[in-house]
């Protein structure tokens, strides 16, 4: 039985937020796929993902049980365990649009990539905790570095340029909680600034780029992809201020939209709630990214506190991307919205994360004797 | 928890803060400030409007018999059955049309987002070829027969020149407007009348187009069909023609055609008909010869363009012929009506006559004596029109020529591009000469047709009508009735007198007597009518076309109307290059006349014994 101070301590806003998500993605999802040809049944991705949810809560819970200062002891196995996975991925997964993300296990599509995000969280707050924020020279972020570059590599072989970004972004955002020296972070920044000339021309495919700069002027492609994009930003602005209301999405329904229940929910939920819906979507997702920070601000240690700094950049850069994308003022680079879009790994993964914050919530002060 | 670190966390919520301003002012330009212009991109992306189109109206001749129609035509279509086109049906249907696969494959990628329309592969195909696609069916995936209307023109050649025929439309901006602004609206390709009926009565054969409002999805397959608007059909018309009366006029001139040819004629080619009622203006044939076929005139019309008979003109109105002889009932109106000559007065005709240096003659030089006003006019004497015109002068002469409706369009509206013809005068060879004067052998010249007069056959049986009628000029028609698709009468023609000629009743009978005794024994056209049930009056004419070369034949004339008593039709007949009168013309004339009176034409058979007597 967990002590009653931490039950005191369990953040059930934290919680009624992520039901909002999630029911705001479960109504939006139904919409979205209920018309799909070929479906056997209209609920058909609405259930699976309710499963899914039902699923991850009971992790989130599970995730709150024990200290999750335990963690550290295992993080180099998590670590390791999920490079195998993406190293698998790469010669297992089954191809899907060109790219190898997933691995069938019976009916469950195991996505490592969503994992790699959380290990990495985990495997960065162990490295830098240990620091305890007196970082003095690039010794002190080489392992960090190299830590995240593997993985980041690997996701990125797949390929999935997004969540290979997501990890970027993760290690820099954690570097800069841990109190890193500016001038290292402008090298960083430099660095990767140096690197992006050198990966447009070794390392992206033609698609990649287009896609990355099709958002400057999505009408320059009026057929393939910046018609998606056009199609997209056409359901959210034709959704106008109060939206054409739950279910009435033209787009989705005249199937204008592209991938309207993974991508691009938000497109569908744009048009269908209108903007007074959008502005209420994105205040449940700030005050989730806030009550993480908060819950971050007050952990009883380096490492929690680094744990939830961590989750809520991973949020916060995932809805900017996501939602920037169909908004067209970020790049089309295939993030998911968390607990919006249908994903189950995510959904998994997400839920997680939210649990683990918890945890930390649970445990912030410490125990006095 | 260090201060760096809190420090750290607050400016990563601050990065937060500003994130979810940016995303929120992103979504408020999109959805608040520009929401009506993403709401008109959402309307056009879903909405597809489909012409449908309206059958064009009939028409019909004065015993409601169907000349022009619509007739379903076969049609090919590929149509998008939700998972893109077939390869294999595109091979098979490439090789029935005769089509290049590429062609099809081409028109696929032409159609884009508009895969709610049936793109349409070929038109007016073979009904073997269709038996054939229809076999198939089954395999066939996505092939639509459809049914397009295509302009059926019953009698082919016959009355070519009265219909007209549809184009293309290839429409400039500013002629788009010009029917904008009328209430039409064309499409390019669009089919549009180019001449004849077809053209002028375009507005009331079209019709009104429908339109049919589709939901489309992303590639432009229909979802669901909205909004339909009927399309209206066009009006019907009914023409004051009679077909078997213009069957008739076309054979016949065909047929004396053919005659003075294997005559030896080799001039001969055109001629040209005009029957009218004298008592309505009421056209009830005319024909140019030779015609041309209304049902393939697009795919003949380069050929038909080069042919030196240019068969697409309609002669009969456009056509500018020296009259000749039949010109002579004018002078004589002048003469008689001022007072110059009464109608008894003798000349006596030598055969040959000089007057101011310039000697003329009658016909072959022959001399026909004493004659009056009557005799003169039955004989066609050239010398007695000499001394008449010089008497009257060429002022009176021409004034006498525009009350018989000459030197302006006798006033056919129903069909386009009616000409007014030229009255030979003092002012117009001023102009044509830049200058010169009129001298007395202009006037002579001009007393029997020939000099600077020349006007369109329609001119010259409006003129027969007006001296038979009485004075009266109506206005010629076409079109008797306008009736819509549900068989209402929307317009009917009432006859338009469009002025009275300003000629005594007096004068008008006199030269009605005397073109009573052109087809009476004695006169140059009696031969031809003796075998008719009723009295003809009428006037030969051959008129000399180019005096520079000699030995083509003159042009052959005939204007007439008959009975005498009460007239009914006016009957105006030219041959081009057709020799004199009564070799072509006036046989012609009275076989229609035959033709209209006793429903038979025995002038056939006669026409055998006359070659057989030469």
């Amino acid at each position: 039985m967990p002590d009653r101070r931490l039950i005191k301590n369990f953040d059930y806003t934290l919680v009624l937020l992520v039901m909002a998500l999630y029911a705001a993605g479960a109504l939006t999802l139904y919409s979205a796929t209920r018309g799909l040809d070929g479906l056997p049944d209209p609920l058909h991705f609405v259930k699976r993902q309710a499963l899914f949810f039902g699923v991850g809560l009971a992790c989130m819970l599970a995730a709150c049980l024990m200290d999750y200062i335990n963690l550290t002891n295992w993080t180099r196995y998590l670590y390791a365990g999920n490079l195998l996975l993406l190293a698998l991925v790469l010669l297992l997964g089954h191809e899907v649009k060109g790219a190898k993300r997933w691995i069938q296990i019976g009916i469950f599509d195991l996505q490592p990539s969503e994992i790699a995000k959380l290990v990495l969280i985990i495997t960065l707050a162990k490295l830098l905790a240990e620091k305890e924020g007196k970082f003095s020279g690039f010794q002190d972020i080489f392992i960090p570095l190299i830590a995240t570059l593997v993985p980041m590599g690997l996701i990125f072989l797949q390929p999935d340029l997004g969540t290979s970004l997501v990890l970027a972004a993760v290690l820099m955002g954690m570097l800069y909680v841990t109190g890193l020296h500016r001038r290292f972070l402008l090298a960083l920044c430099l660095a990767g600034a140096a690197a992006a000339p050198l990966s447009w021309f070794f390392l992206l495919k033609d698609y990649h780029k287009a896609r990355l700069l099709l958002f400057l002027n999505p009408e320059l492609d009026p057929t393939g992809l910046g018609w998606q994009l056009m199609q997209s930003m056409i359901g959210i602005g034709s959704g106008g201020p109060f939206g054409r209301g739950l279910f009435n999405s033209t787009q989705v329904r005249l199937q204008f939209l592209p991938e309207p229940h993974t991508d691009f929910i938000f497109s569908v939920f744009g048009e269908e709630m209108g903007f007074a819906g959008a502005a209420v979507l994105l205040l449940l997702f700030f005050l989730l990214i806030y009550r993480i920070l908060w819950i971050g601000a007050h952990s009883k240690d380096q490492f929690g506190a680094l744990l939830c700094c961590g989750v809520a950049i991973m949020f916060t850069f995932q809805v900017l991307v996501n939602i920037g994308m169909t908004i067209s003022i970020m790049p089309v680079t295939g993030l998911p919205l968390p607990f919006l879009s249908y994903g189950n790994n995510a959904l998994l993964v997400n839920l997680i994360a939210v649990g683990l914050v918890l945890n930390a919530g649970m445990r912030r002060h410490k125990i006095q004797f | 928890m260090t201060k760096l670190m809190l420090h750290r966390v607050r400016m990563i919520f601050i990065m937060v803060i500003a994130i979810f301003i940016l995303l929120s002012g992103r979504l408020a330009y999109l959805q608040i400030l520009r929401h009506d212009y993403y709401w008109n991109r959402s309307e056009k992306n879903r909405y597809a409007r489909v012409t449908l189109s309206a059958p064009r109206g009939e028409i019909f001749d004065r015993e409601g018999r169907l000349l022009v129609t619509n007739r379903p035509g076969f049609g090919v279509s590929l149509m998008d059955m939700g998972d893109g086109y077939d390869r294999e049906t595109i091979e098979f249907l490439s090789e029935l049309l005769e089509m290049e696969t590429e062609e099809i494959y081409q028109a696929i990628r032409g159609q884009l987002y508009m895969r709610y329309l049936p793109l349409q592969l070929k038109n007016n195909i073979p009904f073997e070829t269709i038996a054939r696609i229809s076999e198939h069916r089954w395999r066939l995936k996505g092939v639509d027969i459809a049914v397009r209307p295509i302009r059926d023109y019953r009698e082919g050649s016959t009355a070519a020149h009265i219909f007209g025929y549809l184009g293309q439309a290839e429409i400039d901006e500013y002629t788009r407007e010009l029917w904008a602004a009328a209430g039409y609206r064309y499409k390019e390709g669009d089919l549009v009348g180019q001449d004849g009926i077809e053209r002028v009565w375009e507005p009331w054969l079209r019709g009104q187009d429908g339109e049919q409002l589709i939901e489309t999805n992303y590639l432009g397959q229909a979802i669901n069909y909205l909004d339909r608007r009927e399309p209206v059909p066009g009006h019907n018309l009914y023409l004051t023609m009679d077909l078997d009366l213009q069957r008739v006029v076309e054979e016949t001139l065909a047929r004396w055609v053919r005659i003075i040819r294997e005559e030896g004629n080799k001039h001969a080619g055109r001629a040209v008909a005009v029957v009218l009622d004298p008592n309505s203006g009421a056209i009830l044939a005319m024909a140019s010869y030779p015609s041309f076929d209304l049902n393939t005139v697009r795919q003949d019309y380069n050929l038909l363009q080069d042919d030196p008979l240019k068969p697409l003109n309609n002669i009969a109105i456009q056509g500018y012929y020296p009259i000749g002889s039949t010109f002579k009932m004018v002078t004589g109106t002048a003469v008689l009506e001022e007072g110059l000559f009464r109608e008894r007065d003798i000349i006596t005709c030598p055969g040959v006559i000089t007057l101011y240096n310039d000697t003329k003659s009658c016909y072959r030089n022959h001399a026909h004596g004493p004659v009056n006003f009557f005799d003169a006019l039955a004989v066609s004497c050239n010398i007695y029109f000499y001394q008449a015109g010089l008497e009257a002068g060429i002022d009176k002469i021409a004034h006498y020529a525009r009350e018989y409706g000459f030197g302006s369009p006798a006033g056919l509206t129903d069909l386009p591009f009616e000409k007014g013809g030229i009255v030979a005068s003092r002012e117009y060879k001023a102009v044509a000469t830049r200058g010169e004067a009129w001298y007395p052998g202009d006037t002579m010249s001009a007393a029997i047709g020939q000099s600077y007069n020349s006007f369109t056959p329609l001119q010259l049986a409006n003129y027969a009508a007006i001296i038979a009628n009485g004075g009266i000029h109506y206005r010629p028609y076409l079109v008797q009735q306008v009736v819509d698709s549900q068989g209402r009468t929307v317009k009917e023609t009432v006859p338009e007198a469009i002025r009275r000629a300003q000629v005594s009743d007096r004068t008008l009978a006199l030269v009605r007597q005397a073109m009573r005794r052109v087809a009476q024994p004695g006169g140059t056209a009696w031969y031809r009518f003796s075998r008719l049930p009723v009295a003809v009056a009428g006037k030969t004419g051959s008129a000399q076309v180019d005096v520079i070369e000699r030995g083509i034949p003159s042009h052959s004339l005939f204007t007439g109307y008959a009975p005498y008593e009460k007239p009914e039709i006016v009957v105006a007949v030219i041959f081009e290059h057709g020799g004199m009168g009564e070799s072509s013309a006036v046989p012609a004339a009275a076989e229609i006349m035959e033709y209209y009176f006793t429903g038979t034409i025995e002038g056939v058979m006669d026409t055998n014994a006359r070659s057989a007597a030469d």
